[in-house]
């Protein structure tokens, strides 16, 4: 018997207006796995993610992580969908990084990373510091945990953000590309955290643009357009023999940079 | 213009000192129940809490659109017959606050939206509920953006309770309307009176200067 998957999408869309943005997409990830999703601007790889944590609420379609619904539950044939704080709690097991860090401009970096442990798991916030100490440390940014992120270059603050979302301890991380808005010299420091993470076990999807890092650190490559997933396969194969005129467009273009 | 009466200016003091006083006490009592309550409808207008939405709209709605004046008259006459007695002076608070809470209640939740939306999808990621990252995240980074603006509508509430002197409250500008029945020097009186507002005003914008180089 295989691995029962730690997620599972089933006939996702999300449509705006009249628009498929996400077009019916299935997916099953397994734990451990680390699926780089790779495609045009606006195939519709953001809102695949933010559906998965339902910043975005699905059209159609069910997301189930560890076998949990995360829209509802159903009960005696019918289904209730969650009111808000159980799509929180079920979003506390999916962690979350964005292109732009959205650190909490508010807090130095060391209370970016204890306010979720401290206000949404409720320890004490002598446990949260702690925690939030150890997961800077892993990002190597010990020497830095009380500047604000205004203080912090972008290398550094989306490391922070790594250690947020992290420090919940999620079952899932999603990158929604990572390293898009960082100068070219601090791309690498932030690949490296990720690559660590994907060492260590992480199951996690990464959106991005960096072919080489998602050949190496990625086990399996989804590529989208227009939301629809056209391919998906091992790096590989992927990379060496894509099938779908798309991809071999888009792989073409992305070389010729 | 040559004889300006300085002695009905002098005879004036201790009265308008008085009636300063009474404008002060009913501004700051009404400042406070309007600044909880406003804050509290701001909250509420953020959230995702519908139906209070919609009841705060419709108030929201009504203050603005409706004068001052007329909003004391209404809260005067209407508030003994649903069945609350007060006296003047808390009508007069009650009145005001009614007014500005509206505007407050408005303030709080622009400050909030104007927010980069980032920070509440950041917010929410690591499982926070709506709520959560309105008092944790949002209110916190737009409290500072709130400060002028909650300034300007602290200024609107002092010099609105000059109004008040239509339902008999004697705060300032009814002490001056008063001494000016008596000696008749409407043109000294109304000039002082103009002073001791800027005096009170202008304390208030340097305390709030003040408060808002804190916060930085
Ligand atoms: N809130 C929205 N309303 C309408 N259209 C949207 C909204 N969000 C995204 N879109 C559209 O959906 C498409 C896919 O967007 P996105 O998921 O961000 O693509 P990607 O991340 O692959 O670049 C784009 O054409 C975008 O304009
Ligand atoms: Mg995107």
């Amino acid at each position: 018997m295989s691995t029962p998957p730690l997620l599972s999408i089933r006939g996702l869309s999300k449509i705006y207006g009249e628009v498929p943005v996400v077009d019916r997409v299935n997916l099953e990830v397994t734990p451990g796995e680390i699926v780089m999703v790779i495609g045009p601007s606006g195939a519709g790889k953001s809102t695949l993610l933010r559906c998965v944590n339902r910043i975005e609420t699905p059209s159609e379609g069910e997301i189930l992580l560890e076998g949990v619904n995360m829209a509802g539950e159903t009960r005696n044939g019918k289904f209730v969908a969650d009111p808000p704080t159980v799509t929180a709690r079920k979003r506390r097991r999916v962690g979350m990084v964005f292109q732009r860090f959205n650190l909490f401009a508010h807090l130095t970096a060391l209370d970016n990373v204890a306010i979720g442990p401290r206000r949404v798991l409720g320890m004490k916030a002598v446990d949260a510091r702690a925690l939030a100490m150890e997961q800077l440390a892993r990002v190597r940014l010990s020497d830095h945990m009380m500047k604000r992120p205004a203080q912090l270059s972008g290398g550094q603050q989306q490391r922070v953000a790594i250690a947020r979302a992290m420090a919940m301890r999620p079952v899932l991380i999603l990158f929604d590309e990572p390293t898009s808005a960082l100068d070219p010299e601090l791309v690498g420091e932030v690949l490296e955290v990720i690559r660590t993470l994907a060492e260590d076990g992480m199951t996690m999807l990464v959106v991005t643009h960096e072919m080489q890092f998602a050949r190496e650190v990625g086990t399996r490559v989804l590529f989208m357009d227009s939301g629809r997933v056209l391919e998906d396969a091992p790096p590989q194969k992927f990379f060496s023999a894509p099938h779908h005129t798309r991809a071999k467009e888009f792989l073409r273009r992305i070389h010729a940079m | 213009m040559g004889d300006f009466d300085w002695g009905a200016i002098w005879y004036g003091v201790p009265y308008m000192l008085q009636g300063a006083l009474v404008t002060l006490e009913i501004s700051i009592c009404a400042m406070i129940v309007a600044s909880v309550v406003g804050l509290v409808m701001g909250l509420i207008s953020a959230s995702d809490l519908r139906v209070l939405k919609v009841f705060i709209r419709a108030y929201v709605y009504f203050v603005r659109g409706t004068p001052a004046l007329v909003q004391i008259f209404l809260v005067y006459f209407a508030l003994p017959r649903i069945g609350f007695e007060f006296s003047a002076f808390w009508s007069g608070v009650v009145a005001l606050a009614f007014n500005s809470a509206g505007f407050i209640a408005e303030i709080v939740r622009a400050g909030l939206q104007s927010i980069d939306a980032g920070q509440s999808e950041a917010a929410l990621s690591i499982g926070m509920t709506n709520r959560q990252s309105i008092m944790f995240i949002l209110l916190p980074q737009s409290l500072r953006r709130m400060t002028p603006p909650l300034t300007n509508e602290v200024i609107t509430l002092v010099k609105s309770s000059s109004l008040l002197s239509v339902i008999s409250i004697t705060e300032l500008t009814r002490t001056a309307q008063l001494i000016i029945a008596e000696r008749f020097v409407p043109f000294e009186l109304y000039a002082a009176l103009a002073v001791y507002y800027l005096v009170i005003i202008s304390v208030l914008s340097w305390c709030s200067e003040y408060l808002e180089k804190r916060m930085a």
